[in-house]
């Protein structure tokens, strides 16, 4: 049976479907990460999930090649730019190891603590591109059941790629450093500087603010997680975030504007170390 | 029973598996169509402002469930847009071939800029950037050339007479 042309009360409805929206944002800002609408995104994530790997696993070539065929350009300066760039780190590789030699001697010797002896790696693959085009979230293949929890730090082996922000029993949404509402509390290498890295959304470099203004920031100078002696209690310190790409003095204003490239690829990931902290 | 009970929940599942699984792989310039945007827009086309709005809030809360923005901004955004479709459509009163594509288009990109403003003003300050200046024009093209499909689907899902206000021909 063919419906109406008017439904009676068009009005009356839309009002109620936006009281509708406004008591669940509410709702959802008052249960603070957790309560019934958490509940409702995890079975959500679960429910869907076979489905969604399926999909993403067969679309995955037809995905590459529309990626290739818009950013053919930017893929070729990629691919001489990482060229050039692996032959620098194989040198870098030489210098490493004889660091890491010294530091774990010299840890021994003063019996200091690894800042990541406290937690649990969990291998995971990301099984989801970003589902909205503001969030820079991915989803991975590990939840609750395998010790992932909210606020664990999530790297690879090029440095830290963001924290969990939901769990499912199965599945876990990570929020990437480059989202636009991540902050990570930073220090540079060489300076001992600190700041605060913040997002900038999606093939954007990180920015970092309230660095001092008589700092001595270099080009190419790397940047680690503070941890918590910059008061942050997410991310342990000493994890690889990104390396300087300019540092600005400006007229005018009260700290430097440095920007920084995150070293782990944010656009490629496949698998990802999730640090649990064992119950 | 009304078919549209019946109907209108295998087309929502199938359209989350496409805007979560489907879409997102395909990407344009970093933006993936909206594929719930564009459902909600094709139920105001095919079955006018009340049950456009309805379908609008439904997409809007299954959105939400795959996302870290306050739950509820979605629906508070595509119930309005959808009723605003659904609304100008019924005033149309000659056939006019593509102006559905068009409608399509230009509720999808006032979609997306909708739910930056309204997020922006929920505390989600990172919604409004210049990649707005991106994202609108690609949302808007792709969801208007899947709007003859998705309107054709709406109207058998909510069980319209095809005879509405705007002929597809």
């Amino acid at each position: 049976m063919a419906l109406s042309r008017r439904n009676g009360r068009p009005r009356a409805t839309l009002a109620f479907l936006v009281l509708l929206s406004v008591t669940a944002i509410t709702l959802d800002f008052r249960s603070d990460g957790g309560g019934l609408i958490e509940t409702a995104r995890g079975l959500a994530s679960d429910v869907f999930s076979p489905v969604r790997d399926a999909a993403a696993r067969a679309l995955e070539p037809v995905g590459d090649g529309l990626q290739g065929i818009t950013g053919y350009g930017s893929l070729e300066d990629e691919a001489d730019a990482l060229r050039a760039e692996l032959a620098e780190r194989e040198g870098d590789r030489a210098r490493y190891q004889r660091l890491l030699a010294e530091n774990a001697e010299l840890r021994s010797l003063n019996r200091l603590s690894d800042e990541l002896a406290g937690f649990r790696p969990v291998t995971a693959r990301v099984v989801s591109a970003p589902v909205s085009n503001f969030e820079q979230t991915v989803e991975l293949d590990r939840g609750a059941d395998d010790g992932v929890q909210v606020d664990d730090p999530v790297l690879t082996g090029a440095g830290l790629v963001g924290r969990v922000v939901q769990t499912s029993g199965r599945r876990s949404v990570v929020r990437l450093i480059n989202d636009g509402s991540s902050s990570v509390g930073v220090r540079f290498a060489d300076s001992q500087e600190v700041g605060t890295a913040d997002g900038e959304g999606v093939g954007r470099n990180l920015a970092v603010s309230f660095v001092d203004l008589r700092a001595r920031i270099a080009v190419g100078e790397y940047v680690l997680t503070a941890g918590q002696d910059f008061g942050s209690t997410i991310y342990p310190p000493g994890i690889p975030v990104g390396r300087v790409v300019t540092a600005e003095r400006l007229d005018g204003e009260l700290d430097q504007r440095v920007t920084i490239e995150p070293l782990a690829e944010l656009s490629g990931l496949n698998y990802v170390r999730v640090l649990t902290v064992p119950r | 029973m009304s078919p549209w009970v019946a109907r209108v929940p295998p087309v929502l599942v199938l359209a989350v598996v496409l805007h979560t699984a489907v879409f997102p792989q395909l990407r344009v310039f970093d933006t993936a169509a909206d594929v719930l945007v564009v459902l909600a827009v094709a139920a105001a086309v095919a079955a006018g402002p009340a049950r456009g709005a309805i379908v609008g809030c439904l997409c809007g809360f299954l959105a939400d469930c795959f996302l870290q923005t306050p739950f509820g901004l979605s629906a508070l955004v595509l119930a309005p847009v959808a009723y605003g479709v659904g609304v100008f459509q019924t005033r149309i009163h000659h056939v006019v071939r593509w102006l559905p594509v068009v409608a399509a288009a230009a509720a999808a990109g006032t979609a997306v800029i909708a739910y930056a403003i309204v997020g922006a003003m929920l505390g989600e300050d990172h919604l409004i950037s210049s990649r707005l200046f991106v994202v609108v024009p690609v949302v808007a093209v792709v969801g208007g050339m899947l709007s003859p499909v998705a309107v054709r689907i709406m109207r058998w899902a909510l069980d319209v007479d095809p005879r509405g206000p705007v002929v597809l021909r």
